[in-house]
């Protein structure tokens, strides 16, 4: 076996790019997902029954079926129902769908930290509600859901190269083209592997540097 | 849309369909249970090699430490195209099969050795130190001081891990495994609607997953009381 990075290392620039996107996708997953995780969160603890069941119900369904099959369903078959998305708009769709779900699970955890004694002891100490949520429940929750919500982020970064099966050029996507112009396949996706390491491996150390820094969050820097 | 749906069910539903559908599931389910079991064995082995602090295990605790960041970090669809390429290019003529039940157990142990080694964390200092005092061995001292009480912590994520695996293993579709993802593909390819097709993949891997999902929201509750230390 000999292995010749040259070509690839040519295309590094080209990588590199891939990886930019891969970024991109999964911090506009992770931001929409967070909306419908904190709305699906919210009527999980406040709304009506309903309401509430019609969350829970998307939360199981989305939890415990395939992101990549829940995306062949949004680009194969809502064209059936006149709806037809780019690759891009789907893996997106698909991702920030998938996200929600569990964002819903990971926020409502938080949501139910807060304990009673600690909401009597700001009305004890005369807090007003908007008080109480500012410097009560807030640093609490945060301080909580920091470590799972990076955790989440590190995984759907890894989940964005699903995006590559729908011929969407992120990093795999990326990866795919130069091993088909080069069949330098274990060089190609080596250095893939390498940029992904990378990038995951920054958003922990940031992420835990965020989180022990701000909002004393228990975090490892592995 | 749905007048074609509707038309299309009795031949979906056809009796090779069926066996086809039947099977695929069959290779799902094995890539899952072989990765689950696999990747818990060792993944307990290299957190069991992480929590060693003897100077001699020095380089294997590295060892554990690199894979299980490593393979923790590269998405799994990447993780079967580089296990593919290394075994052709090492002239090895496994089957696809092999292929994507080596990428799923790479990546099982390393995901489990993480949560197996912060459950074993768990357990206090002082525990480790009563063992060693009492004179027990590395191995007496998990078996019979640190994983009584360090399981309890461990299986919940375990689980949950387990139910992320088995949608993990959609991926090895990309390779040509004719697990559920695939067998959809290939039916859409033969003209069954998508909406048919891919609802009854999603159907089924739900009811896949869901039970165990349950399980472990069920361990969960029924361990958790007695995690308060």
């Amino acid at each position: 076996m000999q292995f010749d990075y040259t070509p690839v290392l040519e295309r590094l620039p080209y990588l590199v790019g891939g990886a930019w996107l891969s970024l991109q996708i999964a911090f506009l997953a992770f931001a929409l997902g967070m909306l419908i995780g904190l709305g699906g969160a919210s009527v999980r603890a406040y709304g009506p029954g309903w309401a509430r069941r019609l969350v829970g119900a998307y939360v199981v369904f989305f939890t415990n079926t395939p992101q990549l099959v829940q995306i062949f369903f949004i680009f194969f078959a809502l064209p059936d129902a006149g709806i037809v998305l780019s690759p891009f708009q789907a893996v997106l769709i698909g991702m920030t769908l998938n996200a929600g779900a569990y964002l819903t699970e990971i926020q409502r955890a938080g949501f139910e930290s807060v304990r009673q004694p600690e909401l009597e002891a700001a009305e004890t100490l005369g807090f007003s509600r908007l008080q109480t949520i500012r410097y009560v429940i807030l640093p609490h929750i945060v301080r909580v859901l920091f470590p799972p919500l990076s955790n989440q982020y590190i995984l759907m970064t890894l989940g964005t190269s699903m995006a590559a099966v729908f011929g969407v050029e992120e990093l795999t996507g990326r990866a795919y083209n130069i091993n088909s112009e080069t069949f330098r396949s274990i060089e190609v996706f080596s250095v893939a592997a390498l940029l992904y390491i990378v990038i995951t491996l920054i958003a922990t150390v940031s992420l835990a540097f965020v989180g022990k820094r701000f909002f004393r969050a228990r975090m490892r820097w592995f | 849309m749905w007048a074609q749906i509707v038309d299309e069910l009795p031949r979906f539903f056809g009796y090779y369909n069926l066996i086809f559908f039947a099977k695929a599931l069959g290779v799902t389910f094995a890539l899952s249970a072989v990765g689950c079991i696999v990747g818990f064995t060792l993944g307990f082995a290299l957190a069991a090699v992480r929590m060693t602090t003897r100077p001699a295990t020095r380089p294997l605790r590295i060892a554990a430490t690199v894979f299980i960041e490593l393979f923790r970090r590269i998405p799994f669809l990447v993780t079967l195209m580089l296990v593919f390429f290394v075994f052709q290019a090492l002239h090895a003529d496994l089957s696809m099969f092999t292929v994507a039940l080596i990428s799923v157990c790479l990546i099982a142990t390393a995901f489990i050795a993480e949560i197996v080694r912060s459950g074993l964390e768990s357990v206090h200092q002082n525990q480790w130190d009563a063992a060693l005092t009492l004179n027990f061995s590395y191995l007496q001292t998990l078996r019979m001081v640190i994983v009584p009480q360090a399981w309890k912590i461990i299986l919940p994520p375990v689980f949950g891990f387990f139910v992320l695996f088995i949608k993990d293993t959609a991926l090895a579709s990309q390779i040509g495994v004719i697990e559920l993802a695939f067998a959809g593909k290939t039916m859409n390819n033969k003209g069954f609607s998508a909406t048919l097709v891919y609802g009854t993949v999603l159907a089924l891997y739900f009811m896949l997953s869901y039970p165990l999902a349950r399980f472990g929201q069920y361990l969960e509750r029924r361990l958790a009381p007695t995690r308060n230390r």
